[in-house]
């Protein structure tokens, strides 16, 4: 056979995006390293401070500011705020207290991260359509490219640590906050928009203090999801050095013991449960028409 | 439906197992000493193992004219597949940590052990050797020219700094929840270096192993546990410093201590591991004698699979280029595992001299 009725693929069109990829990478690490170490240690001093301060208060204060937190968020409802009270008490008889809030703090490092970078980008996002078309394919690219494939390089940019692990969160769960930041924005009602501009205000004013009021509840959506979007990652977060619960995690997956990878997985849903129940009720109570719904 | 749906399996199934049976190389030279059916090798899914296959393989295929084949798997299965007599040869079974299926199995004669894959896998503390040497070549001066054994390290505690807690240096212990990474931790205790180094570690053994190259790329201090045979000793040059020596005593005294690194006062280097060419229950029976002579006298070392691990990871290469590469460079090593007529023939499928 041969000619153009082989199903061989023909051999000299292979694209060499490996060897690429491969020389790009080290030519990085070769030359740029300096410059990821100043971005390391900024990022290392702040969660150092949030994680120190953390470990510093008395388990049961935490506890309870968290309990406290979700009882008010849900409304002042007891049952919640009990229920993670009891929770916790359970995983730290589990003997997980310390990486449970390690894992904290780097969730609300992270997660704060992602609001700081994500919402201006959403927003940016709303107002220009060039910067969406630019944008969009970027972010289904970071949701779905398999995060093993860009682990590595992290490691090798930023060390093994808390660094790499901030980074490849923030990668995998930002898109849901700029994606819905810039949904919110644009849905705002046309005639509020336009009742704003006749009594004068002008392009900012609108965003500050229409747009933006108006689209608060879709925002917190996206923060909501952003935030469980990153707890999903604690365990990859451990393959690249962080501590915390997700080490746990793969420690029982490597020693074959399911009853360790179970506490520390349990510990992880909960601090789930109590990050979601907060952004997501204080993101209902920014809704003006959630209490005709109820 | 479901019959249907249950013949198209069977036949994707067979497809795939046809597949696997190729022959190796195409000098069929011999008749595989009578044998009339592919010798099956366990695949382990790591590479030294999957490079020492290959190796086998070409061997047997250039040298003796078998077919051979390979079911890619992970330790338990290909273990019971030898046992159950669908699975012929496994190029890597470890002597230590081997899973009792195994070990039951040898001591009923059920599977045998052949050749020896390799005698002198490393496992210790390493840096870079231009830490302590230098490297002219790089422009890199040696940042830590006494640094020998790890009662130095204190001294050089700086150059190791852990950014996230900066007043120490950072060990980076080996994959959390192997055997490896408690016996460290009782090491750093028994060393005396719980106050100067963090206990750092890595997650997977990749991630770990992008750590220590980015480092060496930049020319950045590095500690940390490393083993062997890995690309990673093939490739890089490290340097690894000098522990009280191995005795039996001492290993089983402070090993004992995993669950309580505190009490621990003494602790000594590792041992060196070996691993060995493992050979099914139906093979025991219907191996001809010429090709289990040659699994016999298999011996591998670690130095030489790592050079073929960093072949591989240098060149993009897969085990199989790294076996032929190996065949081809390194004739020294595997002529005396086979008959001078054997070795002839292998040396001109490979282009070895």
């Amino acid at each position: 056979m041969g000619g153009i009725f082989t199903a061989e693929f023909p051999p000299n069109w292979r694209v060499p995006l490996r060897a690429w990829t491969n020389a790009f990478v080290d030519r990085l690490v070769d030359d740029y390293s300096a410059a990821f170490d100043r971005v390391s240690s900024a990022l290392l001093y702040v969660l150092g401070l949030i994680e120190r301060g953390l470990l510093a208060l008395p388990w049961w204060i935490i506890a309870l500011a968290l309990a406290a937190l979700v009882w008010h968020a849900t409304g002042r409802r007891w049952l919640g705020g009990v229920a993670v009270l009891v929770a916790l008490v359970l995983v730290g008889g589990f003997g997980l207290w310390p990486q449970t809030v390690t894992t904290l703090a780097l969730m609300v490092l992270a997660s704060t991260a992602c609001i700081v970078i994500g919402v201006p980008l959403g927003i940016l996002m709303s107002r220009s359509s060039a910067f969406k078309a630019f944008l969009r394919p970027a972010l289904d690219l970071m949701q779905t490219m398999p995060s093993f494939v860009y682990l590595v390089p992290v490691v090798m940019f930023f060390r093994l640590g808390n660094v790499s692990a901030l980074f490849a969160t923030i990668v995998y769960a930002i898109p849901p906050v700029i994606r819905l930041t810039d949904l919110g924005l644009r849905s705002v009602d046309r005639s509020m928009v336009e009742a704003a501009e006749t009594a004068g205000a002008d392009e900012v004013q609108v965003l500050r203090y229409v747009r933006l009021p108006l689209a608060l509840p879709t925002i917190a959506a996206g923060v909501n999801q952003t935030i469980m979007l990153a707890l999903s990652m604690v365990v990859l977060a451990s393959m690249i050095g962080a501590r915390g619960l997700g080490q746990e995690v793969l420690r029982g997956l490597n020693r074959g013991d399911v009853g360790l990878s179970l506490e520390a997985g349990l510990a992880i849903v909960l601090l789930a449960v109590i990050l979601d129940r907060v952004t997501a009720g204080y993101g209902r109570r920014l809704d003006p028409d959630a209490e005709e719904r109820g | 439906m479901h019959g249907r749906a249950g013949r198209i399996l069977a036949a994707l199934s067979l497809a795939a197992s046809l597949a696997l049976v190729t022959p190796a190389a195409q000098a069929q030279s011999q008749d595989c000493g009578g044998l009339e059916r592919a010798v099956v090798f366990g695949e382990l899914d790591w590479e030294s193992a999957q490079v020492a296959t290959w190796i086998a393989r070409n061997v047997l295929a250039a040298g003796f004219g078998c077919e051979t084949a390979a079911i890619p798997g992970t330790i338990v299965p290909l273990y019971q597949g030898a046992i159950r007599g669908d699975v012929d040869v496994i190029m890597e079974v470890w002597t230590d940590n081997t899973p009792t299926q195994w070990t039951d199995a040898f001591a009923e004669g059920v599977v045998e052990h052949a050749g020896v894959a390799f005698d002198d896998a490393v496992q210790g503390w390493y840096v870079p050797r231009y830490l302590v040497e230098g490297d002219p070549e790089r422009g890199i001066d040696p940042a830590a020219p006494d640094l020998r054994s790890v009662f130095d390290i204190p001294r050089y505690k700086e150059l190791f700094r852990d950014p996230e807690r900066p007043d120490k240096g950072r060990f980076y212990n080996c994959v959390v929840g192997w055997q490896c990474e408690l016996v460290n931790g009782v090491k750093l205790h028994a060393y005396g270096l719980d106050d100067d180094l963090t206990n750092f570690k890595a997650g997977t053994g990749v991630a770990l192993a992008a750590e220590l190259e980015g480092a060496y790329r930049r020319g950045d201090p590095w500690l940390g546990y490393y083993w062997g045979p890995t690309w990673v000793l093939g490739q890089l040059d490290l340097y690894m410093l000098a522990e009280p020596p191995f005795t039996q005593e001492c290993w089983d005294a402070f090993t004992a201590l995993v669950d309580r690194p505190e009490e621990a006062e003494v602790a000594c280097a590792y041992p060196t591991s070996t691993a060995v060419v493992g050979i099914g229950s139906r093979f025991i029976e219907d191996a001809p004698g010429p090709v289990r002579a040659f699994l016999d006298a298999y011996h591998g070392n670690s130095a030489m699979l790592s050079r073929a691990l960093a072949y591989m990871h240098v060149n993009d290469a897969t085990p199989e280029e790294a076996a032929r590469n190996f065949l081809a460079t390194e004739p020294e090593v595997w002529r005396q595992w086979v008959e001078p007529q054997t070795a002839a023939r292998v040396a001109a499928a490979f282009g070895a001299p």
